[in-house]
């Protein structure tokens, strides 16, 4: 089996991702032991982003970093093991919210491909980039401080 | 769309300072009529502006008027703005910590010539088709004023200069607010307190006048710590208007060009440059005789959107502080909030008939801006009201417009960033959506202290309000 960077790699489908990896210096994370849970955007979840925006996040490979680092969770979570679990903490250090209620989602992403098996961990597909923020408990109080990621 | 009504809908039992009434008591159903969709109306108080949003608008009703105000006053803004920025940056990173600090206020030249990421050919990301240096009509007030031709420093001492305290005072805000996401507590870790400790030996030591003072330092070593600290949110809030400068100036050329014809263009075109702008690293850097000091490093990983303008648009379109021509701090009086989160002072509550006159901050950025009105916008005010007379009044409630739109654009990005598409066929998904509209409205509707008294959003649904 390969681990995950040789299965996005591979897949031909992330090639989006496979750069930004790259840029934001990460491929070597990812090829270690692990394990890890990564919610691989594809590059139709790129092209979903307001034009520039990619474009932008490349010139600054510690952003870009911090942002990609929201999409790997430590841990080997399968769709199973997930869906009895609200939310998963990623290694950015903000929560991921989880529904498995009605299909399979991550935060405001759908899973289009659950449970690829690597080496070192398991990737979901999801069909959105997701980014940080809005994971506390919303009340009445929604507001915009509230959908700024946890300190 | 019919407009909302301007007359309240609702009744506020008593008005008791600090009262808790739940927000299900003053709801009352829309009484407007709505059309088809996936959804059911919504039951909001302000289900109007809950349809709106939900059509991709905002929280101001989309007319020519309307669009002409906003844009006429995001010109007039970054061009004091373009100032501000520069300024700011000249703090955190020149001035830093000086306890004499007596020309805070006149950046060098190189800070006038310091291009901007985001315009210029050798920009990061274009968003201004102009140039990177310093704005035209910034640098032609900088010589001239509204006197004439003088010395930067005779402009100054008779106030013929662009307000920058009202600047710092929202850098003071973001401060006293705790707000810039995750870098907050970055600000008292370990890491943070020696390079910022590193540095203020650094700067006390180059100058002879202040090398005495280290001793008050060891002495007292939280006290010029938390002079940097305030360093950093300068720089923080410089970094942010350093983006907002060139959105501005580049979404007038495009009004003037005929590109941008509605208010949801408008929000479109904001949006956009905010998730352009959303990965800029926040940082901040102190130059002390030409040595480079990286208190907080860009490989942090610090990023606008997260670390400067969240905060900000917390900070200061909702909280800052109360006017003190406005409230009472009279602790016995109870007018003042206990609790920072119940603050409601921001450009969106803000009472702009008193602009003018003493205790009402904002003033100080309305003149600002009435020095760069574009023509159609100058032409449009005098024939308003009371003309010159009570132009700062007119530029205040424009302003206020504007900062409703750019909310909005806040808004709508975070419903991108975090939610769904607009036309999302999934309902369970347009309830999520509909649920973050509903809860962001929320805040204008809150009784404690009178918030939903304070509130603008059912003034500027009006043609009348200005």
């Amino acid at each position: 089996m390969a681990d995950i960077v040789d299965i996005a790699v591979g897949a031909g489908s992330f090639q989006t991702l496979v750069a930004a990896v790259q840029i934001a210096g990460l491929v070597d994370a990812l090829k270690s032991p692990g394990p890890f849970t990564v919610f691989a955007p594809n590059d139709d979840a790129f092209a979903k982003l307001p034009p520039g925006t990619v474009e932008s996040l490349v010139k600054s490979p510690p952003q870009l970093g911090r942002i990609l680092t929201y999409h790997v969770a430590a841990g080997k979570y399968t769709q199973a093991d997930l869906a009895k679990l609200n939310y998963v903490t990623s290694l950015e250090g903000s929560r991921i919210r989880i529904d498995c209620s009605d299909g399979f989602e991550v935060k405001n992403s759908t899973v289009i491909a659950a449970d690829i098996e690597a080496d070192n961990g398991i990737i979901h597909v999801i069909d959105r980039v997701i980014l940080m923020g809005g994971d506390r408990e919303v009340d009445v109080k929604t507001t915009i401080e509230f959908c700024t990621p946890e300190v | 769309m019919t407009a909302t009504s301007s007359k309240p809908f609702y009744r506020i039992p008593r008005r008791v300072p600090g009262s808790q009434f739940p927000v299900s008591e003053i709801y009352k159903p829309s009484p407007t009529p709505q059309p088809a969709n996936i959804l059911p109306p919504s039951r909001h108080p302000y289900a109007d502006i809950v349809h709106r949003l939900e059509a991709g608008g905002g929280l101001l009703p989309d007319s020519p008027e309307n669009l002409m105000r906003v844009i006429g006053m995001y010109k007039a803004y970054a061009v004091p703005m373009d100032f501000y920025w520069r300024d700011l940056l000249y703090l955190g990173e020149r001035v830093f910590i000086d306890p004499l600090p007596f020309f805070k206020y006149f950046p060098t030249q190189e800070y006038f010539d310091l291009p901007n990421h985001y315009a210029g050919d050798n920009a990061d990301y274009r968003i201004w088709r102009g140039w990177e240096k310093a704005h035209p009509e910034l640098m032609e007030f900088i010589e001239k004023g509204e006197t004439g031709k003088l010395p930067r420093l005779f402009h100054h001492l008779w106030h013929d200069r662009i307000n920058m305290e009202f600047s710092e005072d929202l850098a003071r805000s973001m401060m006293w607010h705790r707000m810039s996401g995750p870098l907050e507590a970055f600000l008292d870790s370990e890491e943070y307190i020696t390079n910022a400790n590193r540095a203020i030996e650094a700067y006390l030591l180059s100058n002879p006048l202040y090398a005495p003072l280290i001793v008050l330092h060891k002495a007292f070593p939280q006290m010029f710590l938390e002079q940097a600290r305030m360093a950093t949110y300068m720089s923080i809030l410089g970094l942010f208007w350093e983006i907002m400068a060139p959105v501005f100036f580049e979404i007038s050329d495009l009004y003037d060009e005929g590109k941008i014809q509605t208010i949801p263009d408008a929000i479109n075109f904001l949006v956009n440059g905010i998730f352009i702008a959303a990965g800029r690293p926040i940082y901040h850097h102190v130059y002390i005789k030409g040595k480079c000091y990286e208190i907080i490093p860009k490989s942090k990983g610090f990023m606008w959107l997260y670390e400067a303008a969240l905060p900000y648009v917390e900070a200061v379109f909702y909280r800052t502080s109360p006017f003190r021509g406005t409230k009472s701090y009279n602790a016995e009086a109870g007018e003042v909030p206990e609790k920072q989160e119940d603050f409601h002072y921001g450009i969106l509550y803000a009472d702009k008939f008193p602009v003018g006159t003493a205790g009402i901050p904002p003033t100080l950025l309305h003149q600002d801006m009435s020095h760069f009105l574009p023509q159609y916008l100058r032409e449009h005010l005098l024939r308003n009201c009371r003309g010159e007379g009570d132009l700062l009044v007119q530029v205040g409630i424009s302003f206020q417009r504007s900062m409703y739109t750019v909310t909005s654009a806040v808004i709508q990005a975070l419903r991108a960033a975090l939610l769904y598409p607009l036309d999302d066929p999934n309902p369970k998904h347009l309830v999520a959506n509909r649920a973050f509209f509903e809860g962001q409205l929320n805040r204008f509707l809150r009784p404690q202290y009178g918030i939903n008294e304070a509130s603008r959003i059912l003034n500027v649904q009006t043609t009348t309000y200005k």
